[in-house]
């Protein structure tokens, strides 16, 4: 129902627009200037059309669950009920209407679930009835008002501007409510557990929490020791650094590579395949790196007489460096690219090699572009999940040993919401803090690197 | 003396060949300036002479230039000290996005010119001297070259070339993105250098070759169709397409 009116709104919307311009070619016919092209006529109308429709849809959407429940539960009042009970009675009603009541069907149930069939087919119509009358009048007055002279251009483009305002909104709210959401549950949480404990604390150990019974009483004492998260900031920074290590080098000098020496052909092949390389699904390095490399590492080091662990924060870290290559090379490639050539024939014709000029011309003026792929590189690391569930394991060790299995907040945060979580529990609200200090910790980094490209921006344009 | 002779000079760009047979003999410590309209090749062949052709994949040059009884299209030539030798100054100035001063360093730096820091002081400080930019920007040497405007960052390019004290100096249009009073400027500049330096300039200007050069040859459509001492190439042409392109009858 709603789907037919939809269509037959556009449909409208359609027709307007060329009832609009046909009325603005009979302007021009009659050898008139018309203030605008005559497609501003038709988009006029057709936003005449849109916009009724639209606040009709939305108000309806608003007001008629509300006012169909009051008109149902009328038939309820007075009788002592209260209003949880009145709830239930309600959704009881809407189950039975649509067929999915599988409890005992009372007779005064069933008149109601009739009743809200009724309203809600008269609501259906009355609303196709309302939307197609007002936007047919208003469409009619619209077309009647345009004439030669009638400004039509600047209503089209202020209302492309606001549909393009709504959209930039949609984005910055959701953000905002993201953050939000993050920021109560972080505070609830440290209602529970002291700040203190959870920066300084080095003992990680959620599973403890998960032993209590939802029906005790909540007693803070029991979570000491539980929510130190020392080990796993350690972990990520750690397994963050061992990524870096292998990506940093590995990256920027196959992205100078593809960039300078590189002969048109082989560019051409070489940067797609390691594009490639990005398209790759964390969760195949994941097991990559927990099936391939964690095992080989830990026989090389049996062989040597080294403990190493088959989950090791070096296969993890090793592994993500892996995955992170392309990205290194892939920006740091097209920044390089784009160094004017007049610098590099300024440098050529000064004598110096390839090589000179690369470190001394090229990467200074490409470096604030370098610095961005790289701390863009830093977040991935940071935010990766998978690679460090499946290699590195669940355990949060507090270490520097590269050979020993640790875990970091992403990973944690797996760990806690896998399986039945409850809201208003210190583990899952442990969740939303470890989320709440990771935004923390990339918005610090993404600022620094702000600050990092602006400085040298200055120094070198 | 003749400082540059160059032989059947050829030079195609993959198939399509850009210049014809090229024979120009370029005086020392005299001025050169190499007219024609768009596409003449007369760039093409002013890139020759360091081999900044080199750069381009496609580019292959054939024939003999022979600068200081050395073939420079020999296999032997080392293209290093041959544009320690051979200066360039391009049309659009292309200061690195470094200070004034590292600008100027920076040949001197690559050649292993300077023993000393005093030493370098010294070379920056002769080099924008002699490009005629010392008291303008003497008390900012640490700052961005690429802050200066348009003429003095010719002017600082044109420094940067001198600083490695090479014997020739390449200008490709330099002017042209210049205003009249800058050019002015840069024209006095080139008669100064000539002291020291021979210098080939490729301009659009008749106006300009006829100030500033002692020597100047026409190209079309890669030919170099008469060459000679610009008073007789302005006033006194042998061919007919030099006149019509002189008075302006095209090009």
């Amino acid at each position: 129902m709603n789907l037919i009116l939809f269509i037959f709104i556009v449909l409208l919307g359609f027709t307007s627009y060329y009832f609009g311009r046909r009325k603005a070619y009979t302007i021009q016919s009659t050898n008139k200037r018309l203030t605008a092209l005559p497609q501003f006529y038709g988009y006029y109308l057709a936003i005449w059309c849109a916009i009724p429709a639209f606040i009709i849809f939305s108000l309806w959407a608003i007001f008629e669950p509300t006012i169909v429940k009051l008109l149902i539960l009328s038939d309820y009042s007075n009788q002592g009920y209260l209003d949880d009970e009145l709830n239930l009675i309600y959704e009881k009603t809407k189950a039975l209407s649509r067929g999915q009541f599988t409890g005992e069907i009372t007779p005064f149930i069933e008149a109601s679930a009739e009743k809200y069939l009724s309203l809600r087919s008269i609501a259906q119509s009355s609303k196709a009835v309302i939307v197609l009358s007002i936007i047919i009048a208003s469409v009619a007055y619209a077309y009647k008002k345009i004439s030669s002279n009638s400004r039509t251009r600047e209503p089209v483009e202020k209302f492309l501007k606001a549909v393009l305002f709504t959209a930039s909104l949609a984005a910055i709210l959701t953000t905002v409510g993201i953050v939000f959401s993050l920021i109560f549950q972080t505070i609830d949480f440290f209602k529970v557990i002291p700040l203190f404990d959870f920066v300084f604390g080095t003992h990680w150990y959620p599973a403890k929490a998960f032993v209590r019974d939802s029906s005790e009483a909540l007693d803070p004492t029991m979570y000491s020791d539980t929510f130190g998260a020392v080990p796993i900031f350690a972990g990520t920074f750690f397994i963050a650094f061992i990524a870096m290590c292998v990506a940093i080098p590995i990256g920027l000098m196959s992205g100078i590579y593809l960039a300078e020496y590189a002969s048109v052909k082989v560019r051409q092949y070489a940067k797609p395949l390691i594009e490639i390389l990005a398209g790759i699904p964390t969760v195949v390095y994941g097991f990559f790196a927990a099936l391939t490399v964690g095992p080989f590492l830990k026989e090389i080091g049996n062989s040597m007489g080294l403990d190493v662990s088959a989950e090791s924060a070096l296969a993890a870290g090793g592994v993500m460096g892996i995955m992170i290559i392309p990205f290194i090379s892939s920006l740091s490639d097209d920044v390089i690219t784009s160094v004017p050539q007049s610098l590099r024939d300024g440098s050529y014709a000064m004598g110096a090699t390839k090589s000179e000029t690369i470190k001394k011309v090229i990467f200074p003026a490409a470096l604030p572009g370098i610095v961005g792929s790289i701390l863009l590189g830093v977040s991935r690391a940071i935010g990766e999940t998978m690679i460090v569930v499946m290699a590195s394991g669940l355990a949060a060790n507090l270490t520097l040993n590269p050979l020993e299995s640790t875990s970091t907040i992403t990973a944690q945060i797996v760990v806690i919401l896998i399986g039945d979580q409850a809201f208003g529990d210190p583990k899952t609200q442990a969740a939303f803090a470890l989320g709440m200090s990771l935004f923390l910790v990339t918005l610090c980094l993404n600022i620094v690197a702000l600050r990092v490209v602006k400085k040298y921006r200055e120094k070198y344009e | 003396m003749i400082k540059i002779n160059s032989k059947n000079v050829d030079v195609y760009y993959g198939k399509k060949q850009a210049l014809f047979n090229i024979n120009l003999d370029i005086e020392e410590n005299q001025v050169t300036a190499l007219i024609g309209p768009s596409g003449c090749g007369k760039s093409t062949f002013l890139r020759c002479l360091n081999r900044m052709n080199d750069v381009i994949d496609i580019c292959r040059v054939k024939g003999q230039i022979i600068i200081n009884d050395f073939d420079i299209n020999d296999k032997s030539c080392d293209v290093v000290r041959l544009r320690e030798k051979i200066g360039m100054v391009f049309q659009k100035p292309n200061p690195f996005p470094k200070t004034i001063y590292e600008n100027i360093s920076y040949g001197p730096t690559i050649h292993g010119m300077a023993q000393s820091k005093n030493e370098m002081d010294e070379i920056v400080e002769t080099s924008l001297k002699k490009a005629a930019l010392w008291e303008e920007v003497k008390d900012r040497l640490h700052e961005p070259g690429t802050g200066l405007s348009g003429g003095q960052q010719q002017r600082l390019c044109i420094a940067r070339a001198i600083s490695v004290k090479p014997e020739v100096i390449l200008m490709d249009e330099p002017c042209s993105a210049l205003d009249p009073i800058a050019t002015a400027q840069i024209e006095e500049l080139i008669d100064e250098l000539k002291k020291d330096h021979t210098i080939i300039i490729v301009t659009h200007s008749m106006a300009q070759a006829a100030r500033v050069s002692q020597n100047t040859g026409f190209f079309h459509l890669g030919e170099l169709i008469e060459h000679g001492s610009t008073d007789k190439i302005f006033k006194n042409p042998e061919n007919k397409k030099t006149q019509d392109y002189i008075t302006g009858r095209f090009g």
